[in-house]
């Protein structure tokens, strides 16, 4: 028995349930449990504290994004989330699996890329594909080598580059020979540390599809980054990193308007569009030439509505956001 | 309630795949090409100048038996590969199979997959015991073949005792040389291991298997501390010229081999407790 696999080989049926997925009989539906759940964590080496009182929830089908400073903790806590290092207090739930004692039951669902790629120089990239493939208790015996080839395919990585040795790879050949490491097997979670790394254009355009699909799979995406474009593209969910403390997390969206929603006015005629707004009793103000609309209590079509009403030149209106870059500089430069 | 079961690749699909990235790892393949030549050059050395030429350490002995008497250069060649060659490319297995991995970042990506921490020390165990036969195999059966071919000696073993046996029995004490070796190898394998899962780097695996080695040279050295010679694992290695004498002398070579499993065990349960302790 075996079931399609989205990356191209058959499965093996795991025996047993998979952790923290009701069964058929299972009673009322209740709210789907974080991918990833971490209390009160702490991790320190020696006198040096790299993590401290870390909470965090990885929402199930979100793609969040870890950002933070060179040396905050991001790839430290990443490390404790796969059992790859012991916390020194607190606990981490990985798939509703404790860690790192339930790493042989929530791993094989999970596939992560973290501290770079890794891989044996004198082989191939296939041969070290297949090495990996051999590990995944997921995949069967024989669907190795199609689970290997569809890897390959998904990272852009054609035939003539992947029986190359490793050792004569690029920075970006190496890289998306990580990535297809994670895509072997149909994953619940994806943990990527600093995915683009050493990507040109291209591949980083490849990457943001590769999460994309996987997101919309209904995979839950981790992802590590100081590259904020990237992040503000690819993320439902953010949580910042700021010397080994969690400084916010939250929606994407609701992080970017947390000065309240506004709406941007360029207009040739700013009094205008004031004694406008005030008439119709929407709060405004001008700023830097251009006209404030404050939306808390009003739609941005009623703003609009009014002012071309009101015969305002309206050039261009837009939804003010703040962008990730203001909040991060904003969140981990403070009291700095 | 029972445990779930867990999932885990097939144990064998992981051996196999160990022992190829063994077998295809250049350092090991050279390692075997000298070694195979090492009996070569003894029998050509032998041959060719007498067995006046200067040898170190306890094959001296050994290496001038071989002139004319070629079915005793297995032996021969195992004793001067047990001085150096034998624990280094041993060694090397080992320092590869933990602390080159992890130096390699691919110790990660196993325990990701995931291979849990005590089977990953089972099949990187494993590797370096197949290693230690394969090693010793080489050596013994191109020391064999040299002894034959360029030493001669007619199909009789003279033993160090003075008698001669036939190429049957001389075969069998050959077989035993080498089923002894497997184990002393595999000891230093051992410890090495253990090492191997104490560090990220393979250098600091073969520094101390070496700056070991030569320690306990010369603890072996001193008089004064004859009493600590029972527990070193090289001073057991003299015992391998008793498969040469004649009627055999067996207390030794036990002696040695209970060593070897123990300096085996000790090693192995340090590798676990090293892997399952280590920060991947």
């Amino acid at each position: 028995m075996s079931r399609w696999n989205p990356a191209g080989g058959t499965l093996c049926t795991p025996r047993g349930p998979a952790p923290d997925q009701p069964g058929p009989t299972a009673g009322p539906r209740r709210p789907t449990p974080p991918a990833a759940r971490v209390r009160g964590l702490r991790k320190a080496y020696r006198r040096n504290v790299a993590l401290d009182a870390v909470d965090l929830d990885v929402p199930a089908g979100s793609v969040l994004g870890l950002l933070g400073p060179n040396g905050s903790g991001k790839t430290t806590m990443l490390r404790l989330l796969l059992g790859l290092s012991r916390p020194t207090s607190g606990t981490v739930e990985l798939l509703g699996q404790p860690m790192p004692g339930g790493a042989g039951q929530a791993l094989p669902h999970v596939g992560a890329l973290v501290e770079g790629p890794g891989f044996v120089p004198f082989l191939s990239g296939r041969d070290n594909l297949a090495r990996c493939a051999a590990a995944e208790p997921l995949l069967c015996a024989g669907t190795v080598p199609v689970a290997v080839h569809a890897a390959l395919h998904r990272v852009g990585l054609d035939p003539a580059a992947a029986d190359r040795l490793y050792r004569g790879y690029s920075l970006g050949m190496k890289q998306r020979l990580g990535l297809a490491a994670v895509l072997l097997a149909p994953r619940r979670l994806v943990v990527l540390d600093e995915p683009t790394n050493g990507l040109d254009p291209s591949g980083t355009r490849d990457v943001r599809r590769l999460i994309a699909e996987l997101h919309a799979a209904g995979s839950t995406v981790l992802l590590s980054s100081h590259l904020l474009t990237e992040v503000e593209e690819t993320c439902t969910h953010v949580a910042v990193l700021a010397t080994g403390s969690l400084v916010t997390t939250g929606e994407m969206t609701e992080l970017l308007e947390a000065d309240g929603p506004a709406l941007e006015i360029h207009t040739s005629a700013p009094h205008a569009a004031l004694t406008a707004l005030r008439a119709a009793r929407i709060p405004g103000y001008a700023e830097r030439g251009l006209v404030i609309a404050d939306l808390n209590d009003t739609p941005p079509e009623v703003v609009l509505s009014a002012l071309v009403h009101a015969d305002v030149p309206v050039a261009e209106a837009r939804r003010r956001r703040m962008g990730l870059e203001d909040l991060f500089v904003r969140l981990t430069e403070e009291g700095a | 309630m029972t445990a779930a079961a867990r999932p885990a690749a097939p144990l064998g699909r992981l051996v196999r795949v160990e022992l190829r990235v063994e077998l295809r790892r250049p350092r090991t393949l050279i390692m075997l090409v000298v070694l195979a030549l090492l009996p070569v050059v003894i029998g050509l050395g032998v041959t060719t100048r007498g067995p006046s030429g200067a040898m170190g350490g306890a094959a001296t002995g050994l290496i001038a038996a071989v002139t004319q008497n070629g079915l005793m250069l297995p032996v021969a060649a195992l004793g001067v590969a047990l001085a150096l060659l034998l624990p280094l490319g041993v060694s090397i297995a080992a320092a590869d199979a933990l602390a080159g991995e992890a130096a390699h970042g691919t110790l990660r990506g196993l325990l990701l997959a995931p291979v849990s921490r005590p089977r990953l020390v089972g099949i990187k165990a494993f590797g370096v015991l197949v290693v230690a036969v394969l090693e010793v195999s080489v050596v013994t059966v191109s020391g064999l073949l040299a002894g034959l071919v360029i030493v001669g000696g007619g199909g009789q073993l003279l033993t160090l005792s003075g008698s001669s046996v036939g190429l049957g029995e001389a075969l069998t004490r050959v077989v035993m040389a080498a089923c002894w070796a497997v184990p002393q190898v595999a000891a230093v394998g051992a410890v090495a291991l253990a090492v191997s899962a104490l560090t990220d780097h393979p250098l600091v695996v073969m520094a101390t298997v070496l700056g070991g080695a030569i320690v306990f040279g010369v603890l072996h050295a001193i008089p004064s501390l004859e009493w600590l010679h029972p527990v070193l694992l090289t001073s057991g290695w003299t015992s391998l010229a008793d498969v040469l004498r004649d009627p055999l002398p067996t207390d030794e070579l036990t002696h040695s081999t209970l060593l070897a499993v123990c300096y085996l065990t000790v090693g192995l349960a340090v590798a676990v407790i090293g892997t399952l302790r280590r920060e991947a």
